[in-house]
């Protein structure tokens, strides 16, 4: 018993540790870096599915799959806006920081658009697929428009 | 008169009456196609983007939309059928010659921030289709702002010199060694749709440099990009298909999502065009020669 308690505390500890290690330690260029992998993997998914969709590549039965990928990244969106990474490469605006609230109502919009295309992946319907992927586009637009810097 | 005479009578104005019912059907339901087809132009001509504030409770064509240029700041006028404040005064003569020589119904010019200078190719009939559908709409009585200029802008002299110096009125022409969906890409890009108002680059002027037609420019803070065959510049790499998609729900071929003023036009304007509308002006696109950026 004692044994079992000193091993969890130990976890515990160790998993506090972890956690303060990242927070505390995690520089800005690293900040940037993971941003910029996470928004990559998302493009990366969201250019698989809508190449299946649009017929372009024969469908080998995944858009489900890009579906739950792109809806994982998404959930990460809340963590990878870390104050003070707005360092030289970044189109992140002020506003993301500046406006909080709305750019949270902004990524969960996002997240919400993420599970809806995954719904409809998994209903297999290709017009309900479609359309799902086309609110997706516009809640990635919407927050783009408000919090990225304009695009060449 | 006798009674067959007075049944033929009768009969006679029976069938008179059913005539005239029924033309006055077929007269409505033209008119309803008309307005019908001049919302559709709306959306491909971009008119509600500019004619309306950028703020999420505007109302639609009743202007207020600021304008940012090297000349100043103008704003978009109430083009609601409103007679004071809006169009609802203008003839079908008032509103073609807005469109096709930059003159209001007053005989003012107007600057060329209303993109007459594109507008002038689009045809008579498509512009009363426009004029159809925004008569029909609820009036809006709000007094358009006034535009935030230079000095030198500030009377519309200004403009009518630049006119004089810069500016031809013509239809568009179809070309006749290119095939009917070039020609509706061509008209599109061109004249409604107005793409080379952004999209091309512009001297000291302001005037469009036709011969760097869209390759690109800069409207204040917002680089607009190269949309020419340039495969690094513009979009050469760019499929039909890609181009399409673009128009349609704003993705990039790299799967970014376009934001700022080209996500307000996808928004607006393109991802209301029919299937056939969008495959026309990636035709075109398709075909304007490579150029590097300015």
């Amino acid at each position: 018993m004692l044994l079992r308690l000193i091993s969890i505390s130990t976890a515990v500890a160790m998993t506090i540790g972890i956690s303060t290690h990242a927070v505390g330690d995690t520089t800005p260029e690293d900040a940037f870096d993971y941003r910029k992998a996470i928004m990559t993997t998302l493009r990366g998914h969201l250019v698989a599915a809508s190449m299946t969709m649009r017929g372009l590549v024969d469908d080998h039965g995944q858009i489900a799959n890009h579906a739950r990928s792109i809806a994982n990244s998404t959930r990460e969106l809340h963590n990878i806006f870390q104050e003070g990474s707005n360092i030289v490469d970044s189109e992140s605006l002020p506003a993301i920081w500046e406006e909080p609230e709305d750019f949270a109502v902004a990524i969960s919009k996002v997240q919400e658009a993420a599970d809806a295309f995954v719904a409809a992946a998994d209903s297999g319907d290709s017009a309900t697929i479609g359309r799902a992927f086309r609110d997706l586009g516009g809640s990635c637009r919407g927050c783009h428009d408000e919090f990225r810097v304009a695009q060449n | 008169m006798t009674s067959s005479a007075l049944r033929r009578t009768e009969k006679i104005a029976q069938v008179t009456l059913a005539a005239a019912i029924l033309l006055a059907a077929v007269a409505s339901l033209a008119q309803d196609d008309i307005v019908e087809r001049g919302k559709y132009l709306l959306f491909a001509g971009g008119c509600i983007s500019c004619h309306t504030e950028d703020v999420d409770d505007a109302v639609p064509l009743a202007g207020g939309r600021a304008m940012e240029s090297p000349f100043g700041t103008f704003y978009s006028p109430n083009i609601t059928p409103d007679p004071e404040t809006g169009i609802g005064n203008w003839s079908d003569d008032d509103f073609v010659n807005a469109f096709w020589e930059g003159i209001s119904p007053r005989g003012e010019h107007y600057f060329p921030a209303f993109p007459y200078t594109s507008y002038t190719g689009v045809s008579r009939d498509d512009l009363l289709a426009m004029k159809a559908h925004l008569f029909s709409l609820e009036s809006v009585r709000k007094k358009s702002r006034k535009h935030d200029l230079a000095w030198y802008m500030s009377t519309r002299l200004a403009a009518g010199a630049w006119k004089e110096l810069n500016f031809n009125g013509a239809r568009f022409v179809p070309d006749p060694t290119r095939d009917d969906t070039w020609n509706r890409g061509a008209y599109l890009v061109r004249h409604l749709g107005h793409c080379g108002e952004c999209h091309t680059p512009r001297s000291n002027l302001g005037v469009r440099q036709t011969d760097q037609e869209l390759a690109g420019s800069q409207l204040g803070d917002e680089s607009v990009p190269n949309i020419t065959q340039h495969r690094v510049d513009g979009i050469g790499r760019w499929s039909i298909s890609d181009i399409e998609y673009f128009l349609d729900i704003g993705m990039l071929p790299d799967g970014d999502f376009s934001g700022s003023s080209m996500g307000d036009v996808i928004e607006d304007n393109t991802s209301k065009l029919t299937p056939g509308d969008r495959l026309a002006i990636a035709s075109y696109l398709k075909s304007v020669p490579s150029r590097e950026d300015p």
